[in-house]
């Protein structure tokens, strides 16, 4: 398995550490701009100037915006779904599909090991980049409230921030690893993973904004990855992270059973 | 391999193929495109799954991993990873078995031609046929208790099929066994012992090469100085006959010598009977040959 590793790394390398550096980046922005704001009276105003039917609506929203609240949502951004989807996708797809689609899993395939192993190899680097891109974004937010002195976050809330947003990361990871075992071509199991993250992410987005569509909401991965409750309020709903992570470990096994058992290339 | 059979949905790809590589046997592997050579390959290395039939290698199943610790395999499209450099390449390949060094890398490089420039250049800047010589050292560098080539002299020139053939009858001098599966019947006539002929994923022959040619049917062109004597063409050797003015083309199998008795009695002017090639032994039993279920 080191020497899969090893060749993941390698080939991945430029992918995972581009991704890494722009989420790190970003989250450091998201802090600089929070800084140069004053949010609080900044939302008031807004509110203010609202007729009373719609302060009534917007209130409880902007009153969520807190120099903590804007951070947390630098953690929810599209930006930051998008560059963990990129990893998460990318390296699922690639994983099969790709190798059979570039015809090198031939002879792979043909050394002394186990599918299993080959299926467990990019199962665990595939987690360790999604940590290592979750890490430094983590990173360069508790950086960024340091050096823009903003009220830094409990090291115990970003720990779990890390732990909720590698869940949903390998969740779309694992569902993707499912599609690629069944494919041929990396780019079409990409484009269906991209499919089913931006379907989860527009149903969380509705269940959000419209009360009667509320009940959606339980149906998108998304649903369980709430950066605001863990980084603000201090409440992480293990189960939640429970489920985004049973999600994950039920599509890798459909993967692996279906990679054991179908013909190569 | 007892009884193998694949089938792709309707298609059946192979159906009963039997027969067994011996220790330092040279095994050829013959058929059209098509036939179900490469399937049958893929079935042995633990690839694709037989729909009926038992393979073993080294008494293992082909999906135990362990068999595959003494094997090297050279599939028929090689495709290898262009962004590692030649030398990256040989020892990634080698990685996969830790306890077996890749002893036979040197010698192979050497005997295959290989330049040491292009160990440091990236695989995809190589041609087709530096890539194949790349995909052979990794088949045998730690030298496997069985070779499998699925039409190894791909994209090798003339010089370097002469190396390579070599290198083959040398591996199976060291106990070795090969498994050749190719469309080049010049080059398996040469390196191997035996022969199976796969025809629309059936076995039509198994034989040495001396049996096949025994049983191949040989074009003889005779010039008489004469008119083409009748008796000749009413001998048991003689399958087919054609004749123009004083010159017979005869074909024919078997025992020869009443032919030859024959033609000592008439007046030969010339006569061509060139060797028989596995490309005529081939073709007699491509044609020759029922199927059932075609």
């Amino acid at each position: 398995m080191r020497n899969l590793l090893r060749r993941l790394a390698r080939r991945h390398l430029a992918l995972i550490f581009a991704c890494g550096a722009i989420l790190a980046g970003f989250q450091f922005l998201i802090c600089a701009i929070v800084a140069s704001i004053d949010m609080t009276s900044a939302a008031q105003q807004i509110i203010a100037f609202l007729p009373p039917v719609m302060q009534t609506v917007l209130a409880p929203l902007l009153a969520g915006a807190t120099d903590a609240g804007m951070v947390a949502f630098g953690w929810n951004h599209p930006i930051t779904h998008a560059l963990g989807l990129a990893v998460a996708i990318s390296l699922a797809a690639r994983a099969i599909a790709g190798e059979v689609e570039s015809g090198a899993i031939e002879l792979v395939a043909a050394q002394p090991i186990s599918r299993t192993t080959y299926v467990l190899a990019q199962v665990v680097f595939a987690i360790s980049m999604i940590a290592t891109i979750g890490g430094l974004g983590i990173t360069a937010t508790a950086l960024g409230q340091r050096v823009f002195d903003l009220d830094p976050f409990p090291p115990q809330r970003l720990l779990l921030l890390l732990l909720t947003f590698i869940s949903l990361q390998v969740a779309a990871f694992g569902i993707t690893l499912a599609f690629s075992s069944f494919g041929r071509e990396a780019g079409r199991v990409a484009f269906a993973g991209v499919l089913v993250a931006l379907l989860s992410y527009l149903i969380q987005a509705i269940a959000a904004l419209w009360p009667r569509a509320a009940w959606i909401g339980p149906y998108s991965l998304h649903f369980y990855y709430d950066p605001r409750e863990v980084l603000v309020n201090g409440t992480f709903a293990a189960s939640e992270t429970l489920l985004l992570a049973g999600v994950f470990a039920a599509a890798t096994a459909i993967a692996l059973r279906r990679y054991q058992s179908r013909d190569l290339p | 391999m007892d009884g193998l059979a694949k089938n792709f949905g309707p298609v059946q790809a192979l159906r009963g193929v039997s027969f067994s590589v011996e220790p330092g046997e040279v095994f050829g592997y013959l058929g059209p495109n098509g036939a179900g050579k490469t399937t049958t390959l893929r079935i042995v290395v633990g690839l694709v799954r037989a729909t009926g039939g038992t393979v073993r290698l080294f008494g293992r199943s082909p999906q135990d991993p362990r068999s595959r610790e003494q094997l090297g395999f050279l599939p028929g499209d090689l495709h290898l990873y262009g962004d590692l450099t030649a030398r990256q390449l040989l020892d990634y390949f080698a990685r996969f078995r830790p306890a077996q060094t890749p002893r036979q890398r040197a010698e192979l490089i050497e005997r295959l031609g290989l330049e040491v420039t292009v160990l440091p250049r990236r695989v995809k800047f190589l041609s087709h046929g530096t890539r194949q010589k790349l995909g052979l050292i990794v088949a045998m560098q730690h030298d496997p208790a069985l070779l499998l080539l699925d039409e190894p002299s791909n994209g090798l020139d003339p010089l370097v099929q002469q190396s390579f053939r070599e290198i083959v009858r040398d591996f199976a001098s060291r106990g070795r066994s090969v498994l050749v599966s190719s469309h080049v019947l010049s080059e398996v006539e040469v390196i191997c012992q035996r022969v199976a002929i796969l025809r629309q994923g059936e076995i039509v022959a198994l034989e040495t090469i001396e049996q096949l040619r025994a049983n191949v049917v040989r074009r003889l062109t005779v010039h008489f100085e004469k008119a083409v004597p009748e008796q000749l063409l009413k001998l048991d050797a003689v399958t087919r006959s054609e004749t123009d003015g004083s010159t017979a083309t005869l074909w024919v199998r078997g025992d020869l010598n009443p032919l030859l008795r024959a033609l000592a009695d008439a007046r030969v002017q010339d006569f061509v009977f060139p060797e028989p090639d596995l490309e005529d032994i081939f073709l007699s039993y491509y044609r020759s040959a029922p199927v059932s279920n075609a």
